[in-house]
């Protein structure tokens, strides 16, 4: 049992993939933002902002394979050559170097002695800003050509040691542990450069004043809003959070990759990686209709629709099996046949018609009202197992062993429940379990119909705000509880049924 | 069973061969509720495809202002155009006019007779909807638009999920169970919820991406069935002296093993006109099938949604659906007895008209 319950969750494994990957799909179905503009000078500021949206939906990283993953040295680079040439993108690739800080300086700063006198000065232009965050205080000398070399450089000497991970990593712990203003300006002044190590240290350090502390610094370096000064615990655990979600989308820009983490980003450092990791850790955005995340909707939402979906199961199964024993056990006579004809006609209503009728007959406050959106969810199902019910039985009634138990004498009452219901429930409860999709999705409409708010109710409101994010989160839900309740009666079948233990995982 | 098992014994005939089918036919004729059923299915098919003759703006035959114009409910000639009965009548009242069963097209908007209730204006023996369109005539030409799509669609997946699962289940290999990936990842996704997903994310969801939202799912259901039906054919002993007499793979397909799987692929398109039905109904009614002008049951059913009282909506266009879906599944359940020998053999033992319990469709 043991090992066909491991192998069936084993191959559930592939199954969720398909589902992250068919749902990852249906998301690139949406419309995508129109292309930015070429920019000109001036709208260089509108054409950033423009990249950052792209970039918050991992627009800018390729579907599945990344072979040229950009991290901070290959986005660095690139600035340094179009503002070297005073290509049309220098504007744009100014203010793209400005954000990307310290990071950059490390494969700036060499580059900057190899370049001509006249390149110098315009990328020693787009560095001003930057060197009067890291602390050179001369304004005038920075924007010379001649003046930012010698300052740079004098920069670069005093400071490349601060340019490295475990110098970053102590002043960062130092900071997390107490107030050291000296620790937060050596921080500062490697800019964004500390930023990998600082968020790190962010998740790892379990107090609330020390991680206060370096988000107010990330905040610093980053030009991002920080934290308000008396801040609670609580408030801090949301900012961390807030944090979180932004580097997830940003690392890149402050990283530098290379050997196996190069190799790891050009899977890593697609949109599907990205969408997928997302998913799985519960970053599933902001529903755009009323502005809450929408996983916590979808916490409070789901256990609703659930909740009338398992019930319906229940009431189905409960009810099918007895109209099964009895249409079987009477079978061919009028019992039966009236059966057979309203089981036919009650399957083929669809759910969201029979609900109406239920919403329109029964009194809301009534106990039927009440019961009357698992009731019309339930018949359909009801129908089918019913009559599963009842073939199951007629056929381990023909069986020798039943016919071997009338002959010994036992009473008819005792064959029919204990010798064959025992044998002919099983594959009912199978057909049970697998109904389970078809019950999900009727239990959105009748949701809709009894205006309940659980999943159905809130998709369809989606639908007419056209709430992305809520759609995605739904699609990915629904097929992820699927497969898990699948793998569930899958397991509850073998427990019942031995045979099936045996044999290879149904496929 | 297996005729492996008592090679002496003559096994059963293959089903489907021309001749299986003039069989089947003839066993068919003689099962009366799936006649009833049958007849159901025809004069609903007589609906759809007539629906100009029972509602339409203009008259089948006409004369007007002297000329004599044929079909104009069909043809729609530019000289009527922006005309009715009933301003034809007014227009020329010496003309003559052969109408349609009710003089009122599916689109054409009465603002003065909203939500009238049958019987109770003149002309409008179903009443009419929210826009004042007339109830008769959107069922009818509904009837068109359900039957079309379910009938493509039903043919479409089931097609798909035949062919796949012939060659796949013959085949086998790493290719099959590639596909069991697929099909497991295609079912682990409710149809109902999938297809509102892709319905609310494309741009512009029409009948063809609704189309597309249903048969992704539904194939599988189909290719399973095939796929066992295949491989269980593909041991029986003339197969395998189809094999030994040198037959290639491609011939032993086609010829041996393909007719089996004719008779599952018929029954399996049968009840999947009847799920598509069911499936189109409810997004229609969720209002995320397509657009609202076009007519169908399911726009009728949603607009019952912001009018309770308005009952003629809820009850023609239920009734039309139940009618279809109870008459391809009796149907389907008398054509799988006739058509497949394995469900002849366990004789009582069938669920009665429902789809078997293999799941051949999955309910809405």
């Amino acid at each position: 049992m043991l090992r066909y319950a491991l192998r069936r969750i084993f191959w559930a494994f592939p199954t969720l993939f398909g589902v992250s990957l068919v749902v990852f799909l249906l998301t690139t179905l949406m419309p995508e933002p129109p292309a930015p503009p070429v920019p000109v000078h001036n709208a260089a500021e509108q054409a950033l902002e423009q990249e950052e949206r792209l970039e918050a939906r991992f627009l800018d990283l390729p579907r599945f394979v990344n072979p040229n993953p950009r991290d901070v040295r290959v986005r660095a680079n690139e600035c340094v050559d179009q503002i070297a040439q005073d290509a049309p993108l220098a504007r744009l690739c100014a203010l793209r170097l400005q954000r990307l800080g310290g990071a950059a300086l490390p494969h700036v700063l060499p580059r900057l002695e190899m370049l001509s006198p006249a390149e110098r000065g315009r990328v020693a232009g787009a560095l001003a800003p930057l060197g009067e965050r890291v602390g050179i205080h001369d304004a005038a000398g920075l924007r010379d050509a001649a003046g930012a070399t010698r300052l740079w450089a004098r920069f670069w000497e005093d400071h490349a040691l601060d340019f490295t991970e475990p110098a970053v990593r102590r002043n960062a712990q130092r900071l997390a542990q107490r107030e050291s203003a000296e620790n937060e300006a050596e921080i500062a002044i490697v800019d964004t450069f500390a930023l990998p190590v600082l968020m790190a240290t962010i998740e790892t350090t379990p107090k609330a004043d020390g991680r206060a502390r370096l988000l107010r610094v990330a905040a610093r370096i980053t030009g991002r809003p920080g934290l308000a000064p008396g801040a609670t615990a609580e408030d801090v655990d949301k900012a961390a959070g807030e944090w979180r979600a932004w580097w997830f989308v940003h690392q890149a820009k402050y990283t530098t990759y290379d050997g196996g983490t190069r190799i790891a980003a050009a899977v890593t450092d697609t949109r599907y990686a990205r969408w997928t990791y997302g998913s799985v850790s519960g970053r599933l955005g902001l529903s755009t209709r009323d502005g809450k995340p929408v996983f916590e909707k979808l916490l409070s939402r789901a256990p609703v629709t659930l909740t009338i979906t398992f019930l319906a199961m229940l009431v189905s199964l409960a009810a099918a099996v007895p109209l099964g024993v009895v249409t079987a056990w009477r079978r061919g006579r009028a019992v039966d046949v009236a059966a057979a004809v309203v089981l036919v006609v009650v399957y083929s209503l669809p759910s969201f018609w029979v609900a109406q009728i239920m919403s329109r007959l029964f009194d809301h406050t009534s106990w039927l009202g009440l019961a009357a959106p698992v009731l019309s969810l339930s018949i359909g199902s009801l129908a089918l197992l019913s009559r599963q019910q009842r073939s199951a039985l007629l056929d381990v009634l023909s069986q020798d062993y039943v016919r071997t138990a009338h002959a010994k004498g036992v009473s008819r009452v005792r064959v029919l429940f204990v010798h064959s219901l025992r044998n002919a429930i099983v594959p009912t409860l199978a057909l049970a379990g697998m109904q389970f999709p078809s019950l999900f999705g009727g239990a959105f409409v009748v949701e809709e119909v009894f205006g309940i708010q659980g999943m159905g109710w809130e998709t369809l409101r989606a639908i007419e705000a056209q709430d992305i994010a809520w759609l995605v989160a739904v699609v990915l839900f629904a097929g992820a509880i699927t497969t898990l309740m699948l793998i569930v009666a899958d397991l509850g079948r073998a427990l019942l049924d031995p045979t099936l233990r045996e044999g290879a995982v149904s496929t | 069973m297996s005729a492996s098992k008592a090679p002496s014994a003559a096994p059963p005939p293959p089903a489907a061969t021309p001749g299986g089918v003039r069989v089947a036919l003839s066993r068919l004729r003689r099962h009366a509720v799936a006649r009833l059923g049958a007849i159901a299915i025809v004069s609903l098919f007589v609906v759809a495809i007539f629906a100009e003759a029972l509602a339409a703006e203009l008259p089948i035959v006409c004369r007007h202002r002297g000329t004599w114009f044929l079909f104009a409910n069909v043809t729609q000639p530019a000289e009527l155009s922006g005309l009715d009965c009933d301003g034809l009548a007014a227009a020329d009242p010496d003309g003559v006019r052969l109408g349609p069963l009710v003089c009122h097209g599916p689109l054409r908007e009465h603002p003065d007779a909203k939500l009238a209730p049958p019987l109770s204006l003149r002309g409008y023996p179903l009443g009419t909807d929210v826009r004042g369109r007339d109830v008769f005539a959107r069922v009818v030409h509904g009837t068109r638009t359900s039957l079309t799509f379910a009938l493509v669609t039903a043919l479409a997946f089931v097609g798909i999920g035949t062919f796949f699962g012939a060659v796949v289940g013959f085949r086998g290999g790493p290719v099959d169970a590639f596909l069991a990936r697929i099909v497991d990842t295609l079912t682990a996704f409710p149809t109902l919820v999938l297809a509102i997903g892709i319905q609310a994310l494309v741009p512009k969801p029409t009948a063809a991406t609704l189309f597309v939202a249903i048969g992704l799912t539904r194939w599988t259901e189909v290719y399973r069935v095939v796929r066992a039906e295949v491989q269980h054919a593909a041991t029986r002993d003339y197969v395998l002296a189809a094999r030994a007499l040198g037959a290639s793979p491609t011939r032993v397909l086609f010829r041996h093993i393909g007719p089996n799987t004719r008779s599952v692929a018929i029954v399996a398109a049968t009840y999947g006109i009847a799920s598509v039905v069911l499936a189109e109904a409810s997004l229609t009614f969720l209002r995320v099938g397509r657009d609202t002008t076009s007519p169908s049951w399911g726009e009728l059913l949603a607009q019952v949604r912001e009018h309770p009282a308005a009952w003629w909506l809820l009850a023609f266009p239920g009734l039309m659906l139940l009618v279809t879906v109870v008459a391809h599944h009796v149907v389907g359940e008398a054509l799988r007895d006739v058509l497949d020998p394995h469900a002849r053999h366990a004789g009582e033992a069938t669920t009665g008209a429902l789809p078997p319990s293999t799941a051949i469709m999955e309910r809405d």
